[in-house]
């Protein structure tokens, strides 16, 4: 039913709400900013950030893996070179012949 | 703050860990067992890949060429002794210089043809330019 403006003005100041109290809305409030605020364990961090954690995890991995591959292979081309000279050196009789 | 210092220690731990592994792993066992033994064919079989057969061969092969070494070695020494000119000592050095390149040839043939090739290219430049100061056998290390 279509209200006038006129008779809005009434109605607004009869109006009266009966909502009923709840005695504990100040405590859960409370509660709930409480466990906002306080600092999630590790295993929580973790959970809430699971997708960014394995992403990192993954690259670690990888590149630590890579990395010491790397690094292994260079040692034992280093360790070749220096393993050819010797074999070169036991087969040359100008050596022998210099000691 | 707490939750991602433990993060980041645990990211260092997991990278070096998988460094490790990946050091570990990734080296080559029997190039470091030949270099613990002081053993040069043990180098060459690693290096190249060598199957028994081919080892066998191989090692036969520097067996005999041992002697023919030593020959050179001792004409060396010879004309060094006796203080004969250099251009003889030359000439001896060239004479061992050219038995080792064919040596090298006959171990390359023994050896797969991409694993010869590959031999080759790693010895005959070190037999010219070679700093003439390690030990007259197939022993490396001290």
């Amino acid at each position: 039913m279509p209200v006038s403006s006129d008779s809005l003005s009434p109605r607004l100041r009869e109006w009266r709400v009966n909502a009923p109290r709840d005695p504990q809305f100040r405590a859960r409030v409370r509660e709930r900013i409480a466990a906002r605020s306080a600092v999630a364990t590790w295993p929580e961090f973790a959970r809430r950030h699971a997708v960014a954690l394995g992403l990192v995890v993954v690259v670690a991995v990888a590149g630590g893996a890579a990395g010491g591959r790397g690094w292994a292979k260079s040692r034992d081309a280093a360790l070749s070179a220096r393993l050819a000279e010797e074999y070169i050196g036991g087969l040359d009789a100008r050596l022998v012949a210099r000691r | 703050m707490r939750n991602i210092l433990i993060t980041v220690a645990l990211v260092v731990a997991v990278c070096a860990a998988a460094f490790g592994t990946g050091f570990v792993l990734g080296g080559d066992r029997a190039l470091h067992e030949a270099e613990r033994d002081g053993d040069a064919l043990a180098w060459l079989r690693a290096e190249f890949r060598l199957s028994d057969a081919e080892f066998t061969a191989i090692r036969r092969l520097h067996e005999d060429f041992s002697v023919e070494c030593g020959r050179h070695c001792a004409a060396i020494i010879a004309a060094r002794e006796r203080r004969a000119p250099a251009g003889e000592v030359a000439e001896l050095e060239r004479t061992c210089v050219d038995a080792m390149k064919v040596h090298f040839r006959r171990v390359a043939a023994l050896m797969p043809p991409a694993q010869g090739e590959r031999y080759l290219a790693l010895v005959l430049p070190r037999v010219e330019g070679h700093p003439h100061h390690g030990a007259p056998n197939l022993r490396v290390g001290p």
